[in-house]
Formats: structure tokens, C-alpha cells, sequence
């Protein structure tokens, strides 16, 4: 795994290699206060998206990227990306009944909430949902692996449009004010962070 | 001009003199019968609305998006762009249903050439009659030779920048306007997987300027940055969007722009005759009346609006013969250092495949470089590769040591694959539109063959963990111009056969999908369906 010096992005924002409109957005999306009460899921559902979260994005570093509290402004605000599958239900039905499969399918598998469960048993929970026949009642009308493709893919884009996302694969586009002249292979300029 | 432009290079001006010139707009009233409303101001409905405005007429544009400052308003950032992006929802069906939002129909004026990667090359002459060559799919009504002038026209007015001698294709009378782009890391890794195989590749066509050049109506328009984001909008006006070309001259030549403006419907009078356009603006309704109407809001609203409003459809052809493009992706990760986020994404081609001797398909493909935005990449890998968890943080954590290359190709129509309006309603209280799509044999085939030659060559790049993705990028089709009205909704002029004064000029007018991409040509049949119109008004 490629690694990059952390602070990266951050230590841009003082400086003349970013535009104001750049830095306006992630100075926003950084200041964002980690969601304690949702506002779109139920306390409980809520819970289970913040440990599915820890599971498809795994975070250990000191910094947390708020992935469940972002995922569920975006659908309180019914901002909406545009297009869904014809087979799903609209996305706040598919994301709320998802959270209830979850703990469906943990309950018939183990007996147990999926809070409770350890990583590995939470782990093969969400695979038997991503290979499309998990045990619970809500997927016979759910399509279980469109809603954890869905799931999967709004979680990581949130989690890579975040600064500590991007800083973590090295991605400096953010540095967007000189322009680029070295862009060949091997061409890194002085402000590009060399992997560690 | 653009030609003696590129040969002084005129040095860089300070930004404040880059600011767009702001020609003062004409305004007209909603009683006033216009000559012409165009609906939509992207490749399709730029073009037109200027050569109409310029020649004298009096024309509205109306656009459901706003008219943004690129400088003030776009960041270098891919979720906060998404507003360049349709958002209104579309339920997308069949085997192989498409992901829409933030990968391909605009909103804003400059429509879909706010978000385009600017890949222009121009269409083949036998792509135009696909039929007669294999025997399947549609010919256009239109050849070559009747769309070249306007490619050249096109290509010299909106700063086209490309190799000094361009290898594939009907032979060019003249060069392209600008010098080419740089080569960026993934276009050096195609060129040397390629080479190793005997590959021909060249420097891409690509509609982003390297050198300044000024734009009538609009100003001074610097050289491409690098910056590596134009599929999030560019921001210094480099990328010839329309916002940035054919929108500021037509309004110099006195057209109105009236944005955040959502079509819904039309007048008619007792012959069928369109008298007005139906609009939605500042939470009221509003009429416009005109004397001609043109349609440019895309492949899916074009046939949606007039689906909606039962119009031009005794053919039962609107939303018909939806085509895509097969665009499958070949993904590896490299020692070098490729920082995919610098260069225009697709700084090289090669059409060595336009045609394949012996190949089991129709048509053929285009090979191009892919630098990728970092957010794009993680989405597919998520979304491709099935991955999750540490597997997913890993591949994405590799981003700068990543490359890809693509196929552009034929995609042929299948009754299977149409357009329709579902039963759910949208927020205005609009039927949604329902998309279905699924690859046929043709697209299979060739999509197979072509991911075996990209792995390889990829593999002979230098290459690991070589991973595809297969998509189908562009919307095409659904309103198609021929000849016969039973098969065809528009003649060859991109003139309704049913409603005198009602015509389409966007990607849904395209009998086939062309093995290239398709703005070029959209912005050439535009202004060909322009002139057209001029003619027949004036005879």
C-alpha cells in the first residue's frame, strides 16, 4: 500500500497553490462536525450504517472521514445522483429497508444484532448481501446485491472526495492554481508529495 | 484566423484581461413570436443558435441550468461538480442498464461540453453507410463530404489542438489549428505498449487550446494548464466548451440565453403547427412564442419531451434504436510515477481498428490513453472489481501508480434498446424516463476482442494486476434523421416529417453511433442543420 505524508492537503490551505473555489469546498467538507443524531435514518438504522461503514472503508488512523453522517445528510436532503436502478426501490426506501436486511439476515445467521458481532461474522454477512442471497425476508423484494453495490459505491465516494481520502492516495490535484508542466512519467514537481 | 493566431503566439495576458468580455444580452418578450427557441445549449443547440443569431434572426435559448462562472465557480473537485451533471432521476433497465448522473447528460449552459473529456476525432467516411459495408445497423442519409466542411469549420472556430499530420480517416485538407496537447504518463505507457506490437498511435485530437487564442465574442482564452479535470469542468475557459465558444458569439449576435428555464410543452395551431414553447422558470409557468422550434436537450430529454407531449411520433420511431458506444476500460498499475490527474485524459489515440480484416463483428473501435480523477477511479474500482474493506483501500491507495486504456466503438440499434416513460413521476411531476440497454452479439464481439488486445498491450507496457471494466459511455439515437418516415423521425435536415416548423438537432438525430466520439459531429450537424434551415427560410 502506497503511502503519503499526512497534512498534505491541509498544509495547502494557507498557501498560493490552491484556488479559492477548491479550497472553499474542502475547507467546507472538513469542517463538518462528525453526526451524533441522523437526520434522514432512525437512531438504530443509523448505528448499523456506522459499523457497515467501518467495515467497507476501514478507518484505524486518528483522523475519521464521517462517512455515515455524510451518507445520511446527502439523502435528507434528497440530493440524489441522477439515475437508479429500474429494479430498485427509490433510494430512501432501498437505503432504509437495507439497513433492516442487515439485521435480519444477522439475526438469522447468528442470532445476534449485527452491532454485536465481530468483525469476521459481521464480514460474512455483508458478502452473503453482496453475493445476492442473504438470508432475511427483505431481500425477496431488495435486490441484495445492487443495494450493497449502491451502498458501496456512495460510501466511497465520499470517502475519496474527502481531503483525508485524497491526501491518503497521494492525489494533489487539489494543488490546482500553477497548473502542471512536469506531466510525463517519473515527472513529479516540488510540490507533489513523493510516497513514503 | 485561428491558423495566423497559433503561428504568432500571442504571449499570455493577465487573468483579469481573461474574464469573459460580457457582450451586453439581448432580452426579448415572452409575446414577442421569435423566429426560433432552441431548447438546450450544448454541442447540439450552441452551434445553431449562433449561426441563427448571427445571420439576423431573432432567437431564445432556453437552458434548464445556470450560467456559471468557471473562474469563480468550479472547483478541482469531482463531488461539488456533480452540478454540472442531469440530475433529475432516470431508471435505468436491461442487462446491461447504464449508470447516468455524474457520467454523461450536462445541465448549465454549455450542457454536456461542461463535463466532456474533449476527445474529438472526426467520424470515418464509411462510417456513415455501416449498412451497405456489413449489412446491419443504419445508414446516415447524410455522407461525409456533406458534414467535412462543418468539421472544419467547427474544429478551426472552437481551437482544436492536434498532431501536425493525423494518420487515420478521410485525408484532412487542412491541419488542425492548434499544435497537439503533451503526452501525459498514461499516454506514454500506451504509446510503448503499442510500439512493442506494432501499434500505430498519434497524438490525439482534442478541443482544449495549447497556446491562447481569442474567441470572437468572447476574449482571450489561455492554453491548457494540465490541470486534468475536464470531466469536472474546466476553469480557465482552455477547453472549448460551448459556454466558452459558440454561446458568447451568438450572444454578440443579439441571441438570449434564458437559464434555469425547463421546457415542458408546446402551443399548437389547428395545421400542428408549434406557436409557443411551455416553460417553467421562477416557479411559474411561462410561453414563449415563436415561429420555429429546435430541439437540443439530449438523447433521452429530446425523445422524453416529445414522448410527454405526443408530438412528431406517428412513426412510433421517438425513443427508438437507443445506442450507446462499447467503451470497455483496461485498468494496470505501473512502477512509474503516473500522477493521473495531470494532462487532458486522452492525450493519445490510435485508429489502427477502425476496421478489423477477418473480425466475427460490424464496425469497429478507437484505442485511447485515460488519466482518470481520483474519485471516478475509486467508484470503478468499487463498483468494477467488487471489492471491499482493506482489498478496495489498497487497489484505490495505488492511484498514482495507475493507468488505463480504453476502447471508443460501434454500437449498433436494437429493437431491446429504447426509451419510455415510466409510470413514477419526477419532482416537477414529470414521468421519469426509463432507459433500457443491453449489449448485443456485435458489442460483445467486439468488446471481446478488444479486451484481449488491450491486456496485452497493457501487458507489454509493463503492466500488473490488470484489471476490465466494461461501460458504455454517450447516449445516442432515439430521434433519428432518414429519409423514410416510417423508419425515421426527422429528414436529413433534422426537420420533423410531421411538424413543418419543429426540428432536432442533438446525439438523438444519429442514425448510427460513428466509431468515434461523438461531440465533433453533433456540433458539425448543428451547424449543418443551421444552414439548412437558413435556406429553406429564405427560398
Amino acid at each position: 500500500m502506497t503511502r503519503y505524508p499526512e497534512n498534505t492537503i491541509i498544509d495547502l490551505f494557507g498557501g498560493e497553490m490552491m484556488t479559492e473555489s477548491t479550497k472553499n469546498v474542502l475547507e467546507e467538507r472538513l469542517s463538518v462536525p462528525e453526526k451524533q443524531i441522523p437526520d434522514f435514518f432512525s437512531p438504530p438504522d443509523f448505528r448499523i450504517l456506522v459499523a457497515v461503514s467501518n467495515r467497507l472503508l476501514p478507518q484505524d488512523g486518528a483522523r475519521k472521514i464521517d462517512l455515515a453522517g455524510m451518507l445520511d445528510s446527502s439523502l435528507a436532503s434528497k440530493t440524489g445522483n441522477g439515475w437508479r436502478y429500474d429494479l430498485m426501490p427509490p433510494d430512501e426506501d432501498s437505503f432504509r429497508r437495507g439497513m433492516n436486511g442487515i439485521e435480519e439476515t444477522s439475526n438469522a445467521l447468528f442470532n445476534a444484532s449485527f452491532l454485536s458481532l465481530p468483525e469476521t461474522r459481521q464480514d460474512e454477512i455483508l458478502l452473503a448481501i453482496q453475493e445476492g442471497h442473504p438470508a432475511g425476508a427483505t431481500w425477496n423484494e431488495l435486490p441484495a446485491s445492487l443495494f450493497f453495490e449502491e451502498l458501496l459505491v456512495a460510501l466511497t465516494e465520499l470517502y475519496y472526495a474527502h481531503p483525508f481520502g485524497r491526501e491518503e492516495i497521494g492525489d494533489l490535484s487539489v494543488a490546482d492554481k500553477p497548473g502542471w508542466k512536469h506531466i510525463g512519467l517519473n515527472q513529479l514537481e516540488l510540490r507533489e508529495p513523493r510516497s513514503l | 484566423m485561428s491558423r495566423d493566431l497559433y503561428k504568432r503566439r500571442i504571449p499570455l495576458l493577465p487573468i483579469k484581461h481573461l474574464m469573459i468580455t460580457g457582450n451586453p444580452m439581448k432580452i426579448y418578450s415572452t409575446n414577442d413570436i421569435v423566429d426560433a427557441v432552441i431548447i438546450g445549449t450544448g454541442a447540439g443547440g450552441a452551434p445553431l443558435l449562433s449561426r441563427l443569431a448571427g445571420s439576423g434572426l431573432k432567437v431564445v435559448a432556453l437552458e434548464a441550468g445556470k450560467h456559471w462562472n468557471p473562474r469563480m465557480d468550479f472547483a478541482t473537485d469531482e463531488h461539488s461538480q456533480s452540478k454540472l451533471f442531469w440530475m433529475d432521476e432516470r431508471l435505468s433497465a436491461g442487462g446491461d442498464a447504464l449508470a447516468f448522473g455524474n457520467n454523461n447528460s450536462g445541465i448549465g449552459v454549455g450542457g454536456s461540453t461542461l463535463h466532456f473529456t474533449a476527445y474529438v476525432p472526426r467520424a470515418h467516411p464509411d462510417d456513415f453507410h455501416i449498412n451497405t459495408e456489413f449489412g446491419v445497423g443504419e445508414d446516415w442519409p447524410l455522407s461525409f463530404a456533406d458534414l467535412e466542411p462543418y468539421y472544419e469549420e467547427v474544429e478551426n472556430f472552437i481551437g482544436v489542438s492536434g498532431p501536425a499530420e493525423y494518420a487515420w480517416g478521410a485525408k484532412r485538407k487542412n491541419r488542425y489549428p492548434f499544435a497537439a496537447l503533451p503526452l501525459n504518463g498514461a499516454a506514454q505507457l500506451m504509446q510503448r505498449g503499442c510500439e512493442s506490437m506494432g501499434i500505430p498511435t498519434s497524438a490525439a485530437p482534442n478541443a482544449a487550446l495549447s497556446a491562447p487564442y481569442f474567441q470572437e465574442g468572447y476574449g482571450m482564452r489561455p492554453a491548457c494548464t494540465n490541470r486534468g479535470y475536464c470531466q469536472a469542468g474546466c476553469n480557465n475557459g482552455a477547453k472549448s466548451s460551448t459556454d466558452v465558444t459558440f454561446i458568447p458569439l451568438a450572444i454578440k449576435y443579439g441571441a438570449e440565453i434564458r437559464t434555469e428555464s425547463f421546457v415542458t410543452g408546446f402551443e399548437k395551431d389547428l395545421s400542428g403547427k408549434i406557436t409557443a414553447v411551455i416553460y417553467h422558470a421562477n416557479g411559474e409557468e411561462r410561453r414563449q412564442k415563436c415561429n420555429n422550434v429546435f430541439l437540443s436537450a439530449g438523447a433521452i430529454e429530446t425523445p422524453r419531451l416529445l414522448l410527454m407531449n405526443e408530438l412528431a411520433n406517428s412513426s412510433g420511431q421517438v425513443g427508438k434504436n437507443f445506442m450507446t458506444h462499447t467503451g470497455m476500460q483496461v485498468w494496470g498499475q505501473f512502477e512509474e510515477d503516473i500522477r493521473p490527474y495531470k494532462g487532458i485524459p486522452g492525450s493519445l489515440i490510435s485508429e489502427h481498428y477502425h476496421r478489423v480484416r477477418d473480425a466475427d463483428f460490424a464496425g469497429g473501435f478507437l484505442l485511447q490513453s485515460i488519466g482518470v480523477m481520483p474519485v471516478t477511479f475509486a467508484t470503478q474500482v468499487a463498483r468494477g472489481r467488487k471489492i471491499w474493506g482493506q482489498a478496495l483501500k489498497e487497489c484505490v491507495s495505488q492511484y498514482n501508480h495507475t493507468a488505463g486504456i480504453n476502447i471508443l466503438g460501434d454500437c449498433l440499434p436494437h429493437s431491446e434498446n429504447f426509451i419510455e416513460l415510466a409510470d413514477e413521476k419526477d419532482q416537477r411531476g414529470l414521468p421519469k424516463p426509463r432507459i433500457h440497454f443491453t449489449n448485443g452479439t456485435n458489442e460483445k464481439r467486439l468488446t471481446a476482442y478488444a479486451e484481449k488486445l488491450m491486456k496485452e498491450i497493457w501487458s507489454n507496457a509493463g503492466a500488473k494486476d490488470i484489471w476490465s471494466f466494461n461501460r458504455n459511455p454517450h447516449l445516442i439515437g432515439t430521434c433519428r434523421m432518414g429519409n423514410d418516415p416510417a423508419r425515421s423521425v426527422v429528414d436529413k435536415n433534422g426537420r420533423s416529417h410531421e411538424i413543418p416548423n419543429l426540428f432536432i438537432a442533438d446525439n438523438s438525430v444519429f442514425p448510427s453511433s460513428l466509431s468515434v466520439n461523438p461531440a465533433l459531429t453533433i456540433m458539425a450537424v448543428s451547424l449543418r442543420t443551421a444552414d439548412k434551415f437558413l435556406e429553406l427560410k429564405n427560398n
